[in-house]
């Protein structure tokens, strides 16, 4: 696969930036930023054709730019299969967004599409990175224009919502680089030069003591875990999320927050996994205190923006207990999650947000019972909600499946009886059980959102007058802005094997890393390696 | 004679069905479940083309009477090895290598056994035959509605092949939550009605938590035996190992981790059954249109927990208490249930509790060792309850809605009824288990296993209580419908102006003012044929006459058309012929006698009592000392009180039990009684003090829920969420207020703040390329 696809991802969407901003008025801006991202979807088909699978744990397409050589400053990309997925679900995204803001949008929409495509290629650019320092850049860069995306087009509450947004994850990433920054240090005392290359950061964070590992993996979840969000530190998403444009919502919960998740699979647990294994328990049950804890106050939210917002949360918590697992069952469930939730969270908030635009309020005691009115949208609506509840046959189920069954299967107990087993891992069934009642609440939620919004006598908000551009029920551009989503879900409950066989090999490589990486640690344990050169 | 115990044919049954060769099936049999797929695409695609035709129902129709037809090309081409045809590759998960390889896989695949067909062969014939009735039912709503509705019919169909036909746990559980979704879109069909909306939440939510309990005991039997595929699973040699302990009742060398997968199961199977504690769904799921009652709420999904706990089976005898908790739950509930079907006034709110109560007759039969009696009663209580639904919905249907049995008499004597009294008839006595109908062979076949089982016989007693119990309901149903005087009210529906509900006909225009006062007719509304009444109804609904005008035209009940009387005909004669198979295709190479137990007995669900392996006279199985799970039994088993062989005895005592009920309904509800409203049990009733009240409102068991579980749980989540706003993110403000205050400090303006942080972001990076710098200096200066 050459370089090439993934160059042209990340340009594609700034030089649509750039024609956003200076193609013409307002009335271009849809138009540029839709054709913009359509554009990008070329590369990314090309990456998806191009990808050699037999080799999907290997980063391919990859090349790297000397930049301070003394230093071994150089940026580098590179993808393996994972990133490879992410990325295509991130340029999917891309024209959902923009068809989904054409009304929504309605003034300094040039400034808004070139955010959008500038928030686009930062995503592109954290997962298609090889090296630290583009990585850690592009991570940044996205806070930018999603802050800007809420702040200047959000609801009511955006300023909180959007400060809170930054401080909160900007804080949390300072640590997270302290973390990484003392990884390479270690590392360059490890080999001796200078190295910010993912690869190698990560064969000689392994070689950490324990001590030094917990170290690192706390700084890493402070930053990761915010970003996910994990309980305790989530309290931004709900308010971010319920402010947020429709289509900041929609990039929020597609790509947004798997950069926490993805962040810990990509550097959490190769860069300490005696420490990841040794904390996975403790880290099981914040991410089961969030699915349960989450899921009941998503049960009495009037505000159906904000009920989808802590179903997030609470839907996270299976991906990370899925990494928590670290079996095979468990992180391809967890990968398997970070693609699928995109999908029917996403659907969910653009159904809000088609909503919004005809009745200006999020408030169920206002607005319910349209499935009279909008039978096409009260469709759809349930058809998400049916994915976000996990329903087997659409995409949530096989992620939550293997999620729940990786904890399950995640005890020693069934290690040593030379059954199908984790890496020294012990969560076990009650982890499985207790996370399990997720699934209920998951329903008692859904269904009371769907039972309210879509179904019942028809209420509209008191002066409600019909909308002067929108019909009634949803039109033939709402409808194309659902199809990839839909459609996906559909795809990948029915066909996971598509995803699940891509990842086999990166997340099986992952497991060996962790399996060498705990051994290798018990072996030291207790020897304070820093100073020992080679 | 010890050697020849260890040798008995029950246990050695199961593990010749799966040691049978497992080999691949022709790949038409994916058409059963895929044309219903096909069939729930096409009537999506008629509702989004608006089609305002029949066509949706002749489409699911006709390719569900294909589906049935391949059914039963399955059925008959079947050579007794178990088979199974993939779809295609659906979850796999691979690790390790070499000798450490191991996988989780569940593929797009079904599994054929006799167990499969006999399910299926009811499953698709009284799906196809409850959707020409519905074609006729739901003409009311041609158009987007009736597209809706055979889309959901269609999809459940495919879902529950998918439940009943999948090869592995997994698609077991796909077509489990697939009927769940099907039931949940069909109680909620008529959206606008809020009970509908709030019934479709419950029965999905309190399903959920059966499916919790489905989820773990697949998890750990994936953990324990390292397979969620039937073929394995049954074959796998540590089961086998299992077996062999609980043949001979050595359960202590079973590890608890297997015993505890039957008691996950079991939790499923209660939820979509409807099994005490989790029965309150069902009969709030009568809410739906009333053929969706006949077919998911009676006939087919909610035997899915009967047919779990039978596919299931030899795990169910490597445990010791897993059995009698079923037989236990079933029994409690079939009393139960019964207890409530007798206090109740809604016909069809009877039928649901009759339904709840002869669910647990099915799970009793599979607790106390007879699979083969519970299959065979989830056959005929197939045929006969979805009979008695269909009938129930003609009458909702001829009547406007009207189900209270307090304002319906003598239906009988109405003209164009004919068709439906019979049908009610037969589906009451099978009910009753009147003597040589087919649910008093079936119901008898658990009730004698009950008393031949060890340890069982107060269950038999109990059961052979509700039996009792159940004819009387049962009769008093139908002595109050469709004997005595003729006098009827219209019910309330079809005066909805935003949507009709049940009710074809009755158009605003029509019935006008009714609702507020229901119209009683004493005469015999001799002249109105079902003609007169439609042609009737166009004019009035063409025209819209005022209300007052309306108001003075008398109601007609709408008696059923062709469609209806047709599947009503073919069920009364399939529920007549249904106690025939309990006299043919038997086989006496094996234990059994009848067509149930021949189908039972070859497959993963072959066990039933030893007893009845040794000695045949005639007809029937005699009770004979023998080893079961529970152990070597060495006296040979006696019908308590009366003495003799339960088998035998069972025909009497069960035959008279029935008729005491009947009767005691005759004389409480027919005998003297002049008008719908009054009969001898008012005053009966009375004696009772309160007890008959606590029973109409159902024990009070929805408000102890709402009271135990469900407010302190609404109590939990506002805390929650108190807790969320208050504490979580008051300690992130407060964290959050430092900054600021430092920052007010260096810059007194808050202006540009957006440039602040940008700022902040660029300082960031430079931190680390600060702190990148010093590093390779210290590198620099060491090397």
């Amino acid at each position: 696969m050459s370089p090439l696809w993934t160059i042209l991802l990340i340009l594609v969407p700034l030089a649509g930036a750039l024609l956003v901003i200076f193609g013409g008025d307002g009335k271009n801006a849809y138009r540029d930023a839709l054709w913009a991202s359509i554009a990008s979807l070329v590369p990314a088909v090309m990456m998806l054709i191009r990808f050699d699978y037999t080799r999907a744990a290997e980063f391919q397409g990859a090349a790297s730019w000397t930049w301070i050589e003394q230093l071994g400053l150089r940026l580098s990309i590179g993808t393996d299969s994972i990133a490879l997925l992410l990325i295509a679900l991130t340029v999917l995204l891309g024209p959902v967004c923009v068809l989904a803001s054409k009304t929504a949008i309605t003034k300094h929409r040039r400034m808004y599409y070139a955010w959008l495509l500038i928030l686009q290629a930062a995503m592109v650019g954290v997962f298609a990175s090889r090296d630290l320092l583009m990585f850690y850049i592009c991570f940044e860069f996205t806070l930018l224009p999603m802050f800007v995306l809420i702040r200047m087009f959000g609801s009511t509450n955006r300023v909180a919502a959007s400060t809170k947004f930054f401080l909160y994850t900007f804080t949390g990433s300072i640590i997270a680089l302290a973390g990484l920054v003392y990884v390479v240090g270690f590392a360059a005392d490890l080999n001796g030069a200078w190295s910010l290359d993912i690869g190698v950061l990560t064969a000689a964070a392994a070689q950490m003591s324990a001590g030094q590992q917990a170290m690192v993996l706390g700084a890493l979840l402070a930053g990761f875990a915010v970003k996910v969000p994990l309980f305790p530190v989530h309290t931004w998403l709900p308010l971010a999320h319920t402010e947020a444009p429709t289509a900041g919502s929609v990039i929020l919960a597609g790509v947004l927050l798997k950069l926490g998740t993805y962040g810990i699979y990509r550097f959490a647990i190769p860069m300490a996994p005696a420490a990841f294994t040794e904390y996975a328990p403790a880290i099981a049950t914040l991410s089961i205190v969030g699915i349960i804890y989450a899921g009941l106050i998503c049960w009495i939210q009037d505000d159906i923006k904000k009920l989808v917002a802590y179903s997030s949360v609470s839907h996270l918590g299976f991906c990370v207990l899925g990494l928590a697992a670290l079996n095979a069952a468990g992180l391809s469930g967890s990968v398997l999650y970070m693609l699928s939730h995109g999908l029917s969270t996403g659907g969910l908030f653009l159904m809000i947000g088609f909503m919004y635009e005809r009745y200006h309020t999020r408030d169920m005691r206002k607005v319910s019972g349209l499935a009279s009115k909008m039978p096409v949208w009260a469709f759809f609506m349930v058809f998400f909600a049916m994915a976000s509840v996990g329903l087997p046959g659409l995409n949530g189920f096989p992620s939550e499946l293997l999620c729940l069954i990786g904890a399950f299967q995640a005890d020693e107990a069934w290690t040593l009886a030379g059954e199908p087993g984790a890496a020294g891992v012990t969560l076990g069934p009650w982890y499985a059980a207790v996370a399990g009642l997720g699934m209920v609440i998951a329903a008692m939620y859904l269904l009371i959102m769907v039972g309210r919004i879509c179904f019942g006598p028809l209420v509209e908000p008191e002066g409600h007058h019909a909308h002067a551009v929108l019909p009634d029920d949803l039109n033939t551009r709402e409808i194309i802005t659902l199809l990839p989503l839909a459609v996906g879900c559909l795809v990948f409950g029915f066909f996971p094997g598509l995803l699940l066989d891509a990842i086999h090999d990166p997340v099986n490589q992952t497991l060996e890393l962790v399996r060498a990486g705990s051994a290798a640690a018990a072996d030291t344990a207790g020897a304070f390696t820093q100073g020992v050169r080679p | 004679m010890i050697a020849d115990l260890l040798t008995t044919p029950a246990l050695s049954m199961s593990t010749d069905a799966a040691s049978l060769s497992v080999g691949t099936g022709p790949s038409w049999v994916l058409l059963i479940p895929f044309l219903a797929l096909l069939g729930a695409a096409l009537c999506g695609v008629y509702a989004a083309l608006g089609v305002k035709t029949k066509a949706p129902a002749w489409t699911i129709v006709a390719l569900l009477a294909a589906s049935f037809a391949a059914t039963v090309a399955m059925w008959l081409g079947f050579d007794g090895n178990p088979y199974t045809v993939k779809a295609f590759d659906w979850i796999q998960v691979r690790w390790g290598e070499g000798t450490g390889a191991a996988a989780f896989i569940a593929n797009f695949s079904f599994y054929v056994d006799t167990l499969t067909i006999y399910w299926m062969l009811f499953v698709t014939g009284l799906a196809t035959l409850i959707a020409l009735y519905a074609s006729e039912y739901m003409s009311h709503d041609v158009g987007t509605g009736y597209s809706r509705f055979f889309a959901a019919f269609s999809l459940f169909v495919f879902s529950m092949a998918c439940l009943v036909m999948g090869d592995n746990f997994i698609m077991l559980y796909l077509g489990w939550e697939g009927v769940g979704l099907c039931s949940y879109l069909l109680i909620g069909y008529f959206y606008k009605k809020p009970s509908a909306v709030a019934a479709a939440k419950k029965a999905f939510i309190v399903n959920r938590i059966g499916d919790l309990g489905l989820a773990l005991g697949i998890y750990l039997i994936f953990v324990h035996f390292g397979t969620v595929e039937f073929a394995a699973l049954f074959a796998d040699a540590k089961l086998q190992g299992y077996l062999e302990a609980a043949k001979v009742g050595n359960f202590d060398d079973i590890p608890a981790m297997a015993k505890a997968i039957p008691l996950l199961l079991m939790v499923g199977a209660f939820g979509k059954s409807a099994q005490f504690p989790l029965y309150v769904w069902l009969p709030d799921a009568m809410e739906g249109p009333t053929p969706v009652s006949a077919l998911i709420h009676a006939a087919t999904m909610v035997t899915a927990g009967v047919y779990l706990i039978a596919r299931t089976y030899p795990l169910f005898l490597t445990s010791e208490i897993a059995l009698p908790i079923v037989a236990w739950i079933g029994t409690i509930t079939a009393l139960l249930a019964a207890t409530i079907g007798m206090a109740q006034f809604d016909i069809k709110r009877i039928m649901a509790y009759s339904t709840v109560s002869q669910l647990g007759y099915m799970f009793a039969g599979l607790g106390v060792l007879t699979p083969t009696g519970a299959a065979y009663h989830t056959l005929t209580h197939a045929f006969f309850k979805a009979l008695l639904f269909l009938c129930c919905g003609a009458v909702m249907h001829g009547f406007a809605g009207q189900l209270d049995l307090r304002k319906l008499s003598g239906l009988r004597k109405v003209p164009g009824w004919r068709w439906v009294t019979i049908g009610m008839l037969v589906g009451c006595l099978n009910l009753a288990g009147f003597p040589i109908t087919a649910g008093y062979f079936s119901k008898d076949t658990i009730l004698a296993e009950a008393f031949v089982t060890p340890g069982a016989s107060v269950i038999g007693f109990l059961l052979l209580l509700t039996a009792g119990l159940t004819a009387y309901y049962t009769f008093r149903v139908f002595f109050r419908v469709f004997m005595g005087p003729v006098h009827y009210e219209a019910g309330e529906e079809g005066h909805d102006h935003e949507h009709h509900d049940d009710h074809a006909h009755d158009t605003p225009g029509h019935h006008g003012d009714h609702e507020s006062e229901p119209h009683s007719v004493e005469s015999e509304p001799a002249s109105q044929g079902p003609e007169h009444t439609s042609s009737e109804e166009k004019h009035f609904a063409k025209h819209s006459p005022a209300p007052d005008k309306a108001k003075q035209h008398e109601f007609h009940p709408h008696a059923p058309g062709w469609a209806i009387n047709a599947v009503l005909i073919t069920l009364t004669a399939l529920s007549v012929l249904a106690s025939g198979l309990y006299f043919v295709g038997g086989n006496k190479d094996l234990h059994t006698k009848h067509y149930a137990g021949t189908m039972i007995a070859q497959s993963t669900a072959a066990y039933d009592t030893p007893y009845d392996k040794y000695a045949f006279k005639g007809e029937h199985a005699v009770a004979q000392p023998g080893v079961g799970p529970r152990g070597v039994i060495a006296e040979p088993l006696t019908m308590p009180i009366i003495g003799g062989d339960p088998h035998k005895m069972m025909y009497f005592v069960s035959g008279v039990i029935g008729l005491v009920g009947i009767a005691l309904a005759w004389w409480l509800h027919l005998a003297g009684r002049t008008t719908a409203a009054e009969c001898r049990m008012d005053k009966v009733a009375r004696m009772f003090g309160p007890i008959p009240k606590w029973a109409e409102h159902k024990w009070y068991v929805d408000e102890f829920y709402h009271a135990v579980f469900r407010m302190p749980l609404v109590i939990v989540s506002h805390l929650s969420h108190w807790f969320d706003k208050l504490v979580i993110d008051g300690l992130v403000n407060l964290f959050g207020l430092l900054p600021r205050v430092l920052g007010g400090l260096i810059r007194p303006s808050q202006s540009g703040a957006l440039q602040g942080y940008a700022a902040g972001m660029i300082g960031g990076a430079a931190v680390l390329l600060l702190v990148v710098l010093l590093i390779a200096a210290r590198i620099g200066g060491a090397a």
